[in-house]
């Protein structure tokens, strides 16, 4: 229970299903000083925990994993933004940190599921549990959630899969949820500010400067550090106004390099995936399916091949910045298959 | 319901229960004021004071009345004069570890001995802090408590938090400096302590406004808490009679521990009888005490801080330097005679055998 309302309502839900149960607030980390207040993981965040644990009358604990979401999160996260990728922190959190850690831990405190308040589905299948979409596509949070064990999965319940943002929240008020007005947490809970490059700086020093360059590899100007970039990007390249409009293309990290170009050269047909997960095994032939390539982005048809170290998609459509470092999710329909990170 | 967390705090004794219920109509006012009402509530806090230090073989002048063990400990740290060094032991609570720290930020050298390692020579202006008994394992530090009161020119402050109850204790024969105590660790209400001085030790306030307790401590003395507090000495003679009962339930209690493989802390020398500090391999400590605590047992781990955290134990770190996990999986089982029966005791280690194999690897 993160103290936001997913979780908060999630519980309360559950609760008046006549569930008995444990509430458990994950410790991952301690923003530092002005940026504590009112951000996720901050101390008023386990109160409000704790608060609506208190009002539905079950325990609550807080756990501390700030040491294995540095080690499994945070440190990862660096190294690709030094690397020249945008990484996406919450697979591997939701992954390891929290669900695979809580699931073990279940049968230890007396428990037979574990719940969150994610907006995703699980459903029974023939070869075990399957993960789909949550109802309510705004939210649907399943693309963080290709990474889960099967194992993991068929021990968990997402009580909001069925619900839109909107009627969690007037669930919430109807039984009584003291934060169900509480507003949205942050995209990365441990950059509070958004400021990705300053928390890069900050944790291990600054940004290396280098050029940015054009297709042809002509110099446009200089910039502080690969971190502050993301395939895609149109603002704050520093270029001045009045040229094209250009969009970062591609970064170089052993070069210190960032390549700016117009946007048409943003599309591509083909991506290479590793670090791959499949919920059930993993598929022998090619195959169709929908390829999600970011969290906001519409799953877009494609030719899917198991590789050796992974996957390759081949779009039917080409896509606006396929980014490395973001996760590349494989459904068919509703249905999570599996995915991986993106190589290239 | 078996409640095995009496070092954190006991449950309120009886007596301690009913002196509040008696003073309750007296001890709001003010014991400052000059009229009836301030009067009375005066009486009541020096009375409180009396029974406190008679608790210590001590004069009622020479007590300091406090909200707690914490801030007795800090004025008799931070409020003394400036010393040459600080030495004191790694397994000491954090009440000890804050004022310390403020006297290194000051530039003044601190040393942590590791473990209940012996003091090392030449002690010379320097404040010596006794943490005298260890408050995660119960070890007593009666070795380097003797050590301080001979040393020469020494500033002694002992932390009796844990001791209090536990082992008598008479200040004259202790030969030291100050000596901080704490009413939740006896059978009183949490909110008062106190600090005993030595009668020409030299204080500065902490807390300077106000002028109460003779210049030494500033603010409105909690009189109810204080007069629980007071009760609660006075039965002091009683609790410390029944520690052999609780040596007796602390000892089955281990007998069961070990038996599912756990592995005693802070045991090789003195212990209070009050404790028994274990570690489980395959459990992380923060993992077992919620596990215990949903069947319904109450025990702690490490040191809880503010937002309920658990931190690995720092104290039993420093005793096992070599074998990390102790740290991870202590948990504290600590018993007092209130509130507890052979019964309650059948029943923790009832849930211990249920709860502990789950992790059996």
């Amino acid at each position: 229970m993160s103290g936001g309302v997913d979780s908060s309502v999630a519980a309360a839900l559950l609760h008046e299903a006549g569930h008995e149960l444990v509430g458990v607030t994950l410790h991952l980390w301690d923003a530092s000083g002005d940026q504590q207040v009112g951000r996720c993981c901050a101390p008023e965040d386990r109160d409000d925990a704790r608060r609506t644990c208190d009002h539905l009358g079950i325990p609550h604990y807080v756990l501390d994993e700030r040491e294995a979401f540095r080690r499994d999160v945070v440190e990862p996260f660096l190294d690709a933004y030094r690397g020249g990728e945008t990484p996406i922190p919450c697979v591997e959190c939701n992954r390891t940190v929290k669900l695979d850690h809580l699931v073990e831990l279940a049968p230890r405190f007396g428990c037979d599921a574990v719940a969150t308040g994610h907006y995703a589905r699980i459903e029974p299948g023939e070869g075990g549990a399957r993960l789909l979409r949550g109802h309510d596509r705004g939210k649907d949070q399943s693309y963080f959630l290709f990474g889960l064990r099967p194992e993991t999965l068929a021990k968990m319940v997402f009580p909001l899969g069925a619900l839109t943002k909107e009627q969690a929240r007037a669930e919430g008020r109807r039984l009584g949820v003291p934060n169900a007005d509480k507003g949205e947490s942050q995209e990365l809970c441990f950059v509070p500010d958004g400021d990705v490059a300053g928390f890069v700086a900050r944790e291990r020093g600054p940004g290396r400067p280098g050029a940015m360059v054009d297709e042809s590899g002509e110099s446009l100007g200089e910039h502080g550090g690969i971190e502050a970039f993301t395939i895609g990007q149109r603002k704050g390249l520093g270029l001045g106004g009045g040229g094209p409009t250009r969009y970062v293309l591609r970064i170089v990290p052993d070069q210190d390099q960032v390549v700016v170009g117009p946007a048409d050269a943003l599309q591509g047909s083909e991506l290479c995936a590793e670090r791959v997960r499949w919920i059930g095994p993993p598929p022998s032939e090619p195959f169709a399916g929908e390829v999600r390539i970011r969290y906001r982005h519409e799953p877009a048809a494609g030719q899917v091949e198991v590789t050796d170290g992974g996957f390759r998609v081949r779009f039917s459509q080409p896509q606006r910045a396929i980014t490395p470092g973001q996760a590349a999710v494989i459904y068919r329909g509703d249905e999570v298959l599996g995915g991986g990170f993106i190589k290239s | 319901m078996p409640y095995l967390d009496h070092h954190a705090a006991t449950p309120l004794s009886a007596a301690a229960a009913a002196a509040m219920a008696d003073a309750r109509g007296a001890a709001w006012a003010n014991p400052s004021s000059v009229h009836g009402p301030g009067r009375r509530s005066r009486a009541l806090l020096e009375n409180a004071r009396q029974r406190v230090a008679e608790a210590l073989g001590a004069s009622s002048a020479d007590i300091v009345f406090t909200s707690g063990g914490t801030e007795a400990c800090d004025l008799a740290i931070g409020g003394g004069p400036r010393p040459t060094r600080v030495i004191t032991w790694a397994l000491a609570h954090p009440a000890v570890h804050g004022p310390v720290d403020q006297w290194a930020a000051l530039g003044v050298p601190v040393e942590r001995l590791a473990g209940t390692a012996p003091l090392p020579a030449d002690l010379e202006g320097a404040l010596v802090v006794v943490p005298w008994v260890d408050h995660e394992t119960g070890a007593i530090l009666d070795r380097p408590l003797a050590e301080a009161a001979r040393a020469a020119g020494a500033r002694v402050v002992v932390d009796a938090n844990q001791a209090l109850g536990r082992l008598p204790i008479d200040v004259d024969a202790l030969g030291v400096d100050a000596l901080a105590i704490a009413s939740h660790k006896v059978g009183g209400p949490a909110g008062a302590g106190a600090l005993w001085l030595r009668r020409d030790g030299a204080l500065e306030p902490r807390l300077s406004g106000g002028g109460q307790e003779r210049g030494r401590r500033g603010g409105s003395p909690g009189v109810l808490p204080l007069v629980g507090f007071g009760a609660a000495c006075a039965a002091l003679p009683d609790r410390l009679e029944a520690m052999a009962q609780v040596g007796a339930w602390r000892d089955r209690l281990q007998a069961a521990a070990v038996a599912l493989g756990g592995v005693v802390n802070g045991a090789e020398g003195p212990r209070v009888a009050s404790c028994l500090n274990v570690s489980f391999r395959g459990w992380r400590a923060e993992h077992l005490v919620p596990a215990l605590d949903l069947e319904g047992l109450a025990v702690s781990a490490g040191a809880a801080c503010s937002s309920g955290t658990t931190e690995p134990s720092p104290g039993v770190a420093s005793l096992y330097p070599e074998e990390p996990w102790r740290a991870q999986s202590a948990v504290r089982l600590s018993l007092g005679p209130e509130g507890l029966d052979g019964m309650a005791i059948d029943e923790a280690i009832a849930i211990l055998e249920r709860v502990v194999p789950r992790a059996r690897p």
